[in-house]
């Protein structure tokens, strides 16, 4: 009686667990190989042209021959200035939000602001970035400008990161910090800072990757003109590295060298999160 | 070394009450805890034992969000007044919380934590610290040779007695344990004990507790709370062999709580 009883259920928990598994493996292998194929395609095309001279040299030609020295320099100064400039007000809001303030309408508000703001095409920043920056601030298109603009785009996702991760932080090593005599200040800076520093960190590299493959809100703002010679002011206009892949692919001036510059690119942002994981890893030492 | 003129209470609670919204969880208690002293309170759950501890170093203040009224005196001094530094207070009340809370980093820097806060600077004084108040807790037979791993490799007792010594070293005139061996093993709890015993001429021991049998080990006066109100206090070996009131005989003899 028992056995036919059990002949009727066809799943057995650890059928269903064999069925789990096989489905979850497929959509890990799934995404991954998305990810590979994107990289793969990429870089495949754009390697054989990535040379030494290509990262050191000015473009020639509207770009059909050269390198992307001028281009490589302003991302890398764009992006800088926009997670220099986006960080502390980012982290401060968060501090502010999680440490401060209690729940209330305007936390609500504060959030909801933040919230939207992160659901903005970037496009529109770009248009805002202009408007204020470029044209009514005088910048023109300009470094400055385009590093402002990126500032205020990433500003949100800051913000959201930093405090979950300050968030999930115990109570009890606030209590324990103040308990030892710490101020709130103190015990934010020496203890809930620290702790929080990874979370933090991913943000900060989220808001790096999006501000370096930026193209809509640049094109408005640090301008697309091609320069032959590295910015050496905050208020030289620049290319940016997917500004430029944009136009030589758009414009079909040279698919090598589109290809070529879209492995700069991911290469960049690659050694750019290595590098930081790298030294969080280092400073988190500590803290163990 | 003179001794003081007037040997008058280390804390004086006076009339004071903490509540959280509009109904208080602790009522009107009034008592004196003299120097030197381990002093106990006892209750059921939800007695405010804790609440009181926390609002004698003003944590259920700033943390909590609860409202204090009356006077908490130290030293004749109010702690409740406007005019206080709070982190001062916090020194002179170091408090050792229920579940060993070590910060995450090293056992060194675990104890080295309060006194930088407080201005010591100099490394040799700092080691100093460190030894003395880890010998204190009885933990630095155990640790002295591996200051520098982290504080979270330590077994529970050990976290426990690490908090306390941390809280030795700020140097405070009052320690404030909230049922500081609830989740600790009888050897663990014993050192705790030994601890406390062997520096009772260093400082006064607040002790909150749910374990009767401890406060009747280790109390020189005990008090009794429920649901928010005082119902006694007075010498441990008093409320223990005859209480005053038939609800404290009730909770020490287990009919409730």
């Amino acid at each position: 009686m028992l056995s036919d009883m059990a002949s009727f259920r066809v799943i057995t928990p650890r059928r269903e667990q064999a069925i789990a598994d096989v489905i979850l493996w497929t959509v890990m292998a799934f995404t991954l190989s998305m990810l590979l194929f994107i990289i793969v395609f990429v870089v495949q095309r754009g390697l054989p042209g990535l040379t030494w001279e290509y990262l050191t040299q000015a473009p020639a030609d509207g770009g059909r021959a050269g390198g992307v020295f001028p281009m490589l320099i302003g991302t890398l100064i764009v992006t800088a200035l926009g997670v220099v400039i986006a960080t502390p007000l980012g982290l401060g809001t968060a501090i502010y939000l999680t440490e401060y303030t209690r729940e209330g309408r305007l936390t609500r508000l504060i959030r909801f602001g933040a919230e939207c703001l992160a659901g903005v095409p970037s496009i529109i920043f770009g248009l805002f970035g202009f408007v204020l920056f470029v044209i009514a601030l005088g910048f023109g298109w300009s470094i400055l400008a385009g590093g402002l603009t990126l500032a205020f785009m990433i500003l949100p996702t800051i913000i959201r990161t930093s405090e979950e991760a300050i968030r999930s932080v115990p109570t009890a090593y606030r209590e324990v910090a103040l308990s030892l005599g710490a101020s709130k200040w103190q015990s934010v800076v020496r203890v809930v800072l620290p702790s929080a520093l990874p979370g933090i960190l991913t943000g900060i590299i989220l808001g790096v990757g999006r501000s370096i493959s930026e193209t809509a809100a640049v094109i408005f703002t640090a301008g697309s003109s091609l320069s032959h010679r590295a910015p050496t002011s905050l208020f030289d206009g620049v290319r940016t590295l997917s500004v430029h892949f944009y136009q030589l692919a758009r414009e079909g001036i040279s698919d090598q060298k589109a290809y070529t510059t879209a492995t700069v690119l991911v290469l960049a942002i690659l050694i750019i999160n290595v590098t930081a994981y790298v030294i969080m890893n280092r400073l988190m030492r500590r803290y163990r | 070394m003179s001794a003081p003129s007037v040997l008058g209470p280390k804390v004086d609670l006076r009339d004071v009450s903490v509540r959280y919204g509009r109904d208080p969880v602790v009522r009107n208690i009034t008592l004196s805890i003299p120097p030197h002293f381990i002093y106990a309170f006892i209750g059921p759950a939800g007695s405010g034992k804790t609440s009181l501890l926390r609002a004698m170093n003003l944590l259920s203040i700033e943390v909590d969000g609860a409202a204090v009224t009356g006077e908490i005196m130290l030293d004749g001094v109010d702690i409740l007044g406007a005019d206080v530094d709070r982190t001062v207070i916090r020194r002179k009340m170091g408090m050792v919380f229920a579940t060993p809370q070590p910060l995450p980093r090293s056992i060194y820097e675990n104890l080295v934590f309060g006194p930088r806060l407080a201005g010591v600077r100099k490394s040799d004084e700092l080691d100093e610290l460190v030894e003395t108040s880890l010998q204190a807790a009885q933990l630095w037979d155990e640790v002295k040779d591996r200051l520098h791993s982290s504080a979270l490799s330590l077994s529970g007792g050990q976290q426990q007695r690490l908090c306390i010594a941390r809280t030795i070293a700020l140097q405070p005139e009052v320690i404030l344990l909230d049922e500081p061996c609830s989740g600790l093993d009888p050897i663990s709890t014993l050192k705790i004990e030994e601890a406390m015993d062997s520096l009772r001429s260093r400082f006064t021991w607040i002790i909150v507790t749910n374990n009767t049998k401890q406060a009747a080990r280790v109390s020189d006066r005990t008090a009794f709370l429920l649901l928010g109100d005082l119902i006694e206090d007075g010498p441990t070996d008093r409320v223990f062999t005859n209480p005053t009131d038939p609800r404290t005989s009730d909770y020490i003899e287990g009919r409730f709580g």
